[in-house]
Formats: C-alpha cells, sequence, structure tokens
C-alpha cells in the first residue's frame, strides 16, 4: 500500500474475472495511464486439444508472495497508484481469463512497466499450479520456464 | 528434540501422495533435504520423481532442499511446492 493512499487488491477467486471491473478499480483522477494484462488460457498444446484447465493454490502463501510483488513494484515504480491482481483458481474454460493485472501511474511508462514486471515474477514465484486437461491423452500439471525448480531441460516451453 | 508440524502437498506432489495434507514428527533442527528424505521414506516409490523438481516452504517462505538446517517450531506449517504453473 502506497503512503498516499494508493491500494494493492489482490484476489483469488473460483469467480470468473472481468477486464473491466479491474480497470474500473485501478482508475483515479491523477493518473493518466491504466495498464492491463489478461492471461487466457490456450486451447492446444503441442498439437493436443485442451478441452479445460484446473488452478490450484498455497492461498495464503499465493496472497503474500501477491502482496510481496506489489511492495516490490512500488518500490521500483514509485509513482504507481493503485495495484489490482485476480487470478482465477479451480476450473477455468478454453479462452477466459485466469489472470488480470492492472496498475494505474499518472504516465504511461510506469504503469507499462510495472504490469511486466507483475506477471513476469507471479509467474516466478506465487505457488498457483495450472494442469491442462487434454480431450485425449493424460492430464499435464505445467511449469513454468520462469520457475526456478523447474526442469527446463525436460519440459519446454509453457506460459 | 522432536517436534510436530503439518505437511501440505499440492499438485501433483497431492496426486502421487494420495494427500492434501498430514502431520509428522520429526527433530526441530533438521535440514530442507532430510526433511524431504523423511516424507519420501513416508510415500515410498512415490514422491521421489518430484526430487529434482521441488522445493519446500516453511511458514509461508520457500526453501531449497539442502543442508542448512531449518528451526522447526510445534504447529509450523511445510508446503511440498512442485515447479509453479500460475499466471
Amino acid at each position: 500500500m502506497a503512503a498516499d493512499g494508493g491500494q494493492d487488491l489482490i484476489t483469488l477467486t473460483t469467480d470468473r474475472l472481468s477486464a473491466d471491473r479491474v480497470s474500473e478499480s485501478v482508475t483515479c483522477p491523477s493518473c493518466g495511464a491504466a495498464s492491463l494484462f489478461i492471461g487466457t488460457t490456450r486451447d492446444n498444446f503441442e498439437g493436443k486439444k485442451v478441452i479445460r484447465l484446473k488452478y490450484e493454490a498455497y492461498s495464503p502463501m499465493a496472497e503474500s508472495e501477491l502482496r510481496k510483488i506489489c511492495h516490490e513494484i512500488r518500490t521500483k515504480w514509485p509513482s504507481v497508484r493503485h495495484i489490482n491482481i485476480q487470478h482465477r483458481l479451480g476450473v477455468v474454460p478454453i479462452t477466459e481469463a485466469s489472470v488480470v493485472i492492472g496498475i494505474s501511474s499518472p504516465h504511461r511508462r510506469d504503469s507499462l512497466e510495472a504490469v511486466k514486471y507483475c506477471i513476469d515474477t507471479l509467474k516466478a514465484t506465487v505457488p498457483i499450479w495450472k494442469k491442462e486437461i487434454y480431450e485425449s491423452g493424460e492430464p499435464c500439471w505445467k511449469e513454468n520456464k520462469e520457475c526456478l525448480w523447474a526442469d527446463a531441460g525436460k519440459d519446454p516451453k509453457q506460459s | 528434540m522432536n517436534t510436530e508440524v503439518s505437511v501440505l502437498y499440492f499438485a501433483k506432489s497431492a496426486e502421487l501422495t494420495g494427500l492434501k495434507a498430514e502431520n509428522i514428527t520429526v527433530p526441530s533442527n533438521i535440514s530442507s533435504l532430510q526433511l524431504w528424505q523423511h516424507l519420501e521414506t513416508r510415500h515410498p516409490s512415490r514422491l521421489s520423481v518430484l526430487r529434482d523438481q521441488v522445493v519446500l516452504a516453511l511458514r509461508q517462505e520457500y526453501v531449497p532442499l539442502g543442508e542448512q538446517p531449518l528451526t522447526l517450531r510445534d504447529g509450523d506449517e511445510v508446503a511440498v511446492i512442485p515447479p509453479l504453473s500460475g499466471g
């Protein structure tokens, strides 16, 4: 939370996410920019058709890691005003959003850079896991290449 | 001195053990690697596939598998953390 009342909003929910609501929540009169990232679920992986995704989280730690990311964002980009990070859990149908990040700032460079930093760091540090369920074949727990303890050699691609 | 801690399993580790959580009793100054090995012993031929791609979390802070002694307290929460795939 910033000293001047800037808010960190963090939500883990099984409800459908709304980019509009996130965008509205970070707007403020003193900000000329609101940047948004929407991560959606793809319908294919290595030629296999993905029919569903399921997300699981170590929720209390996921929230605390997201708070750390907000703190780091405010240290690196002090002009950032509001941050809203929403991650969906449970079953997420194809093409629906699994994560929405909204960040506002007076000028656009800071919010754009902060959003990139936010999603990159989330993928490396927040204890959330995604399972892809395919039309045929075994489901697969995915591994982000950003995660330091993923086996990059065995399982290329991701995200 | 022994401590009783809870262990939470997530994602692949929960599927391999068939558990979301269990309580274990271990020495309070065990290392993270020894703690992992203890869990492998409790679930023979199941968790070992994760050994090179797992970290632990103690009191919601990540701990890689290593020699450094942890300082476990009764009621501490340990979690098994397979590679992340959020976002």
